[in-house]
Order: structure tokens, then C-alpha cells, then sequence
């Protein structure tokens, strides 16, 4: 098993209409986030998560795939933000909400 | 302070039930994870459980959307702190006034499972931040890539999705165990889904039922099949009739949704949503789930499904909030998650209180 990381890109996919995506999102079931945005010319934009190999593979007629970030080096470097050991394992340590109470 | 990880998930909600005992109880799920985690929920109000109608929120299912956890964490901390002072909660520019807490907490059973995944939310933090599923690898046939149940496709609700939907329509669910949305290989295989089950049963009383998601800034009602449509009730997910009918929107199709059902659902999101603007200008949008994609076995289309399968039971309004934006992803720095914290957090809070409306 290869130890290197794999690039996992957000990508924005533009299909030319509803139809479209619809067909593309049936054909090759994408890892996609977010609401599908239709622009005014009936065109409809995406965000998907792939590797570089499967967003290549997504182009076709009436279809555009434009590489935004690569999302796993993204969410690698906020590993760093998770927690270490157990903040509340103290008796007397307890959560706090971020509202102010007042 | 950083995301928390899956230990401190729990024992955040441990400390919060040691800490307000007249006001909160913890609740042990009856199934570990798959991996042989346990899972604890919080019971926050100030009379006997049951007495009140409840509010179930859950969170922490996706493993990718780490704030999830924090998101519900903090609302719990929130009410309980403000409580025991006797404050208010001010989050950026909407506030609660200390009446406002009191009435949450004396007049409605709020149950907060925090991390319904702690599975796959521990391999997202320490391994493959992109993960979404659980880990369960019974159906990988030993390969690795083909590990893990989408946990929120694996309700019974239109589980047979090539049966139910319309050959053309791109439902976002999968039999394929190697896809993201694999449903998995029956409705409530997962233990992690049967817990929310048992909690859904075990506290009868529940009137709303929020998944906390991300991302999209949008607070979900029922359907995620098909656009809804209050005006002919033979239309609905149980009528074979509509089979490979469904899925497709602006056709002869709609899911049925009461009326009554469908206007309290919009104002309770439209609630959520004004509340949450508040805090510092994002805009959430209030939209049925089949306006994000059309789905099934989600949670929210099963929590409002039962009374309808089973009029035993009783009805519940099923919602999925989906904070967020794409800038941050699935993972936004925490200093900027700490601001959708807020920001859901406020929107949560005038859910509670209009829903005692």
C-alpha cells in the first residue's frame, strides 16, 4: 500500500444545462458538496471532490471541470486544529458554550 | 480551543451531565460502534423525561463535518450554563433573554447526541480527512477502499431506490459498497443508525428532529425524494403506484406533505434562519432536502416517515441544518468555526422557542 498521499481536488463542474449534470451526476455518481448553482444563460455549477484522475475523466461535451484546491492537503494541515489527550478530563473541567451569558 | 476529538466529545457530554444534574441526564445508546466505541447522548430540561415534548438533535454522522460536534456541544453548554446562572445567551448580534432559557428548559426535553460516528470521525482526524461513512468493513470483501455505510442513506425510508425512483433521476445513493453513498446492505444495518432509532423510540414524545450537516448554509425540511406538494395525498413514498416515478422534480410527482406539517416546517426554518442571519449577516436558506439533491434513507425523511408507516407513532418534523459555506468546506479553520458555531448555535435556540409556539 503506497504511504504518499492522494491529492483529493475540489473541483467546480459547469454543465451546460439541468439536463445535463443530471445525466452526468447519474452516470458517475461524483462526490459533490453544496447547492448546484444555475446561471443565467441555464447553465449549472457543482462543486465536486475527486482525484485528478477522476475529475480528467469528467470532461466531456457540455461539461467543464475547473480545479479549485486539493481538499485532502487542506484537511491534512487542519488535523493540526484537532485536540490532543482529553481537555475535560479534569473533574473540574467542564465545556463552555461561545455564547456570552449575560 | 481546537476541534474536538472523539474522546472529547464524550467526555464533554459526561462533564456536562456531572456538572447540571438537576437539569441534564446522560444517556448511555444501547449499541457501541462498530468498532466498539461507546456512544452517550444528553437529556438537558428541568422536569422528568417525558413530560415534556422533546426535540431530538443529532450530529457528528458525516465524519468529514467535524463542527457538527462542536455545533451541538456547545449549544448544550449554552443552555445549561445560562440556566444555572440565570443569563441570557447573546451570540453576536441576536440574543435570548433569561426567561427565554428558563422556557427551553422548563418546557422542553432537548436530546443532543453529539457523535453519532465516532468511527469514522476519528479516521477523518487522523487519517483521511475527506472520509464520510462509518467504518464498517463487512461488506469491503477485504479491500480497504471499499470500507464504510453512509450512515444517512442507511434509514428505512425508499431504501430500494431503483425501484422507487425514475430511471433518469440521479438520486444520491449508491449499492456499491466502494461509493461514498453506499446505503449499505439493508435499511438499519448500521448500529450507528440503529441508535438514533432507539433514541427516536425511546423518547416518544419527540415533535422535531434535527441532523446537523454541512455544508450548503441551508436549513432542510422533508422530502429529499421529490419536490413536495400539499394537494393529493396518494402521492407518497408508500404507494407503489409512483414507482420509478419519483426523483426527477417538476413532473407529475411530488411527495405529499400536509399542509399544516409543510407551514410549520417552513416557519420553524424561517425562524432558524432570521435568528442566524442575526448573529453577523450569513444568509441560510430555508429549502425542502430535494432542493440540495434528491436522496433517500436519510434521517430526517425516516424521523418524519414513522407516523406515516406506523400511526402509532407519533409525528415528528424532520429537519437537517447544512452550516457552512464553500470557502471553509468541510473544514474551516476553527477561528472561522467558531463563528458558524454562533451563528447555528442562535439559530437553534429560536428553533427551541418557536416550536413552544
Amino acid at each position: 500500500m503506497s504511504s504518499t498521499p492522494q491529492p483529493v481536488l475540489r473541483v467546480r463542474v459547469t454543465a451546460r444545462d439541468v439536463e445535463t449534470l443530471r445525466a452526468l451526476l447519474r452516470d458517475t455518481h461524483p462526490d459533490v458538496g453544496g447547492l448546484a448553482r444555475r446561471a443565467a444563460d441555464g447553465s449549472c455549477t457543482i462543486e465536486a471532490f475527486l482525484s485528478p484522475e477522476q475529475a480528467e475523466a469528467l470532461e466531456r461535451d457540455g461539461v467543464s471541470v475547473t480545479p479549485v484546491e486539493d481538499v485532502a492537503a487542506a484537511g491534512r494541515e487542519r488535523q493540526a486544529e484537532v485536540g490532543r489527550g482529553d481537555r475535560f478530563a479534569p473533574a473540574e473541567a467542564v465545556p463552555h458554550g461561545l455564547a456570552d451569558k449575560v | 480551543m481546537p476541534y474536538l476529538n472523539i474522546t472529547e466529545v464524550e467526555s464533554a457530554v459526561t462533564s456536562l451531565a456531572t456538572a447540571f444534574p438537576g437539569a441534564s441526564d446522560l444517556i448511555e445508546l444501547p449499541e457501541p460502534s462498530v468498532e466498539g466505541r461507546a456512544c452517550h447522548a444528553l437529556r438537558i430540561g428541568t422536569v422528568p423525561a417525558g413530560t415534556n415534548d422533546c426535540v431530538v438533535l443529532i450530529g457528528g454522522v458525516h465524519a468529514r463535518e467535524w463542527g457538527s460536534c462542536e455545533i451541538l456541544v456547545d449549544l448544550a453548554a449554552d443552555l445549561l450554563e445560562a440556566y444555572a446562572a440565570g443569563t441570557g445567551l447573546v451570540y453576536g448580534g441576536t440574543g435570548f433573554t433569561a426567561d427565554d432559557v428558563r422556557k427551553i428548559l422548563r418546557e422542553l426535553d432537548l436530546v443532543v447526541f453529539p457523535l453519532v460516528n465516532p468511527d469514522g470521525r476519528r479516521y477523518s482526524q487522523t487519517v483521511e480527512p475527506m472520509w464520510r461513512k462509518n467504518r464498517n468493513p463487512a461488506q469491503s470483501g477485504g479491500d480497504p477502499e471499499r470500507i464504510g455505510v453512509d450512515i444517512n442513506r442507511n434509514y428505512d425510508f425508499l431504501f430500494d431506490f431503483e425501484t422507487a425512483f425514475d430511471p433518469a433521476a440521479a438520486p444520491r445513493v449508491s449499492s456499491d459498497p466502494g461509493d461514498l453513498v453506499y446505503q449499505g446492505p439493508r435499511p438499519f444495518s448500521e448500529p450507528e443508525t440503529r441508535n438514533v432509532r432507539w433514541l427516536l423510540d425511546s423518547c416518544p414524545r419527540t415533535r422535531w428532529f434535527i441532523d446537523v450537516h454541512s455544508y450548503s448554509e441551508a436549513l432542510l425540511t422533508v422530502w429529499g425524494d421529490d419536490e413536495n406538494q400539499s394537494g393529493e395525498p396518494s402521492q407518497n413514498f408508500l404507494n407503489p403506484a409512483y414507482d420509478h416515478q419519483r426523483g426527477r422534480g417538476a413532473d407529475a410527482y411530488g411527495e405529499y406533505f400536509a399542509k399544516s406539517d409543510a407551514d410549520d416546517s417552513m416557519v420553524l426554518a424561517r425562524q432558524f434562519c432570521a435568528a442566524l442571519h442575526g448573529v453577523r449577516g450569513r444568509t441560510y436558506r430555508p429549502m425542502s432536502g430535494y432542493h440540495l439533491y434528491p436522496t433517500c434513507g436519510t434521517s430526517d425523511d425516516y424521523a418524519h416517515a414513522r407516523h406515516i408507516v406506523d400511526e402509532r407513532k407519533g409525528k415528528i418534523l424532520g429537519f437537517t441544518v447544512e452550516w457552512g459555506d464553500t470557502a471553509g468546506g468541510f473544514h474551516p479553520p476553527w477561528a472561522e468555526m467558531e463563528r458558524i458555531i454562533l451563528d447555528v448555535d442562535a439559530g437553534l435556540v429560536r428553533f427551541c422557542l418557536t416550536a413552544l409556539t
